[in-house]
């Protein structure tokens, strides 16, 4: 009886903790004005690799129907929501606020921590919406939802994908040289940019900074696009800056995302003892269109597993709430019944179980009022603060489930 | 100096260097580990002694900040991981060789069943699967320079730094896959969390000769 390799089963008090981040987070995602979507778990192939290009398509789960039909498991929302956005909201007036909370599925070779074959997302699609302020809106929202959690020392570095496009254009280099500089860049892999002899290049993948950094860079841009992208950063730090983020928020010119539907802003937020990022997002103009609705979007998403994992580690998890119970009711429904249409939570006892036995049930889980039943006559008894701990499974310190 | 970095330092051949180049960078490393696993330095930096093949994968989850390690790891264990400088140390190449009286190297064509003994099988299956070669991958775990003496395997796949034990051998180099240095290596994340220590040292080890 084994699991498939790289899911999991979340036992009653991790599912617990699971539960309250996403309910955290619909709450940021609420407050925030966006209603949340769902979309199947298993679509179309094609559509997927329309949304996600050839390279992220090799992570699918794929399968076909009974009718030979190319199926796939989402790797991700952003895709499935830009899809029922130009179909079936297409009528919709811009700019459209959506949410999700789902599960998502990515056939990683190595399944490991933090990136596991089924992991949950959290996140927000702003569409409709093109310049700064959707792109801020998208940034703070996001420094907004890791506060809410629990992790208000989560930092967020910055960047705009058109950056890198203008500087390597203002050194000359095009086509597939663009293009392998670019990955490389994306790497930070400073030993295979010195190859290309400009050493502009090294110096722009380890630039990190603020206001001053984008000073810098400006004098490396050849394109009116990359320009106007550093301005916008500007704006976006200063704004930043007004909110009192100036140290949470920095850009690193290398910052690129995986997914090659990014056009322009993108962002990722970490904290300083996990090694992966948390959430990230950006600017994804060109996805729309591919589903032939021309509309400019931007969003972010957060991984609930690695949320978990941060907060885990910093021991935040360790006060686990227990299923609160209100009341043990032994031999009668009617009791019963009443209790929960009260609003209490009811643990029902068998009608076989003594008076003791019952208290001693009520202890175990902490349970403040047993009511018991007998031939017609209603006893209540009232249960001290529990004495005895109920011995709980150990949580595992790692997320894979092999 | 460095800010309370965690850097991890593989054990065996390329321990001296890596410790005289962090020496020279202002880092207190000692020049014996002994049987120690991780040290604390004057200064606030830690230490970790690992396998050398161990190096990425304590850095790719962040309980290192950075490391430094060979290139012939990094493919071998392919892990997300920065590569910041080659510090130029440690130099030696990857490359499928055989015997010489099967002379392959001077274009005789391989056996229709091809195996292939490595410690590398990672690199060599990518390199074989490249060229679609069809290979059967022994993998092994030490000397393989004898698999092809006793009919285990047509190639191998192995480090070859000076030569030396391929000629005791009467084994030559086919191909070579690639050539390998030490390197510098950071956790993407940890480089944005610890960017001014980070790039300070890579300034340091930049510049100090080897």
């Amino acid at each position: 009886m084994r699991l498939p390799v790289g899911m999991r089963d979340w036992l009653p008090h991790e599912l617990a903790r699971k539960r309250e981040i996403e309910q955290q987070m619909r709450a940021v995602f609420g407050r925030w004005a966006y209603e949340e979507v769902q979309t199947p778990t298993i679509e179309r192939f094609d559509v997927l690799q329309r949304g996600l290009g050839a390279e992220t398509a090799e992570l699918l789960f794929q399968f076909n129907d009974r009718r030979s039909t190319p199926l796939a498991m989402r790797p991700e929302m952003t895709t499935p929501v830009a899809r029922l956005v130009s179909t079936r909201m297409r009528e919709a007036p811009l700019p459209l606020r959506l949410a999700y909370v789902a599960p998502v599925f990515r056939y990683y070779e190595q399944p490991q921590e933090g990136r596991m074959r089924e992991l949950t997302q959290a996140g927000a699609e702003l569409i409709g919406a093109a310049g700064v302020d959707a792109d801020a809106e998208t940034l703070f929202m996001a420094i907004e939802a890791l506060d809410e959690i629990g992790l208000q020392d989560a930092r967020f570095d910055v960047n705009d994908a058109r950056v890198v496009d203008g500087v390597l254009a203002g050194l000359g280099l095009g086509g597939d040289a663009a293009l392998e500089a670019k990955q490389h860049i994306k790497t930070r892999n400073l030993v295979a940019l010195r190859a290309y002899g400009r050493p502009a290049l090294l110096e722009f993948a380890l630039r990190r900074g603020g206001h001053e950094a984008i000073a810098t860079v400006r004098e490396l841009c050849a394109t009116p696009e990359s320009l106007a992208a550093l301005d916008a950063l500007d704006a976006l730090l200063q704004r930043a800056d007004s909110l009192g983020y100036r140290r949470r928020v920095a850009i690193d010119f290398a910052l690129l995302r995986d997914l090659d539907y990014y056009t322009g802003f993108v962002f990722e937020g970490y904290v300083e003892e996990i090694g992966m990022s948390l959430c990230g997002g950006g600017r994804y103009d060109s996805l729309l269109p591919r589903f032939g609705y021309a509309a400019a979007a931007v969003g972010w998403t957060a991984g609930v597993e690695r949320l978990l994992i941060a907060l885990e580690r910093r021991g935040k998890h360790v006060r686990r709430r227990r299923h609160r119970i209100d009341v043990l009711v032994a031999g009668s429904d009617v009791v019963a019944a009443r209790e929960r249409a009260a609003g209490n939570v009811v643990r029902y006892a068998g009608s076989e179980l003594g008076e003791e036995a019952l208290i001693h049930e009520a202890r175990v889980h902490g349970i403040p009022r047993v009511v018991i039943a007998t031939n017609g006559a209603v006893r209540e008894v009232r249960v001290g603060p529990r004495v005895d701990e109920l011995p709980m499974p150990r949580t595992p310190s790692n997320w894979d489930a092999r | 100096m460095s800010d309370g970095l965690t850097i991890a330092l593989p054990k065996g051949s390329l321990y001296r260097d890596a410790a005289a180049r962090l020496r020279a960078a202002g880092i207190d490393v000692p020049t014996d580990v002994g049987r120690k696993l991780t040290v604390r330095t004057g200064d606030g930096t830690t230490l970790l002694f690992l396998r050398a093949a161990d190096v990425p994968a304590y850095v790719e989850f962040g309980s290192a900040d950075c490391g430094i390690v060979g290139k012939d790891v990094l493919w071998e264990t392919d892990r997300n991981v920065a590569e910041l400088a080659d510090l130029g140390f440690g130099y030696c190449r990857l490359v499928v060789a055989a015997r010489r009286i099967d002379r392959y190297h001077e274009g005789a064509p391989y056996p229709t069943f091809l195996r292939v003994a490595t410690k590398f099988t990672r690199s060599a299956e990518t390199w074989f699967a490249d060229r679609d070669l069809p290979v059967e991958l022994i993998s092994l775990h030490g000397s393989v320079e004898l698999s092809p003496l006793v009919g285990l395997a047509d190639l191998i796949v192995d480090l070859v730094a000076t030569g030396t034990t391929m000629r005791a051998h009467d084994l030559v180099v086919v191909e070579e896959i690639g050539e390998s240095t030490a390197r510098f290596v950071v956790n993407p994340v940890r480089f944005r969390a610890k960017y001014e220590a980070i790039t300070a040292l890579l300034e340091r080890l930049a510049t100090v000769p080897a």
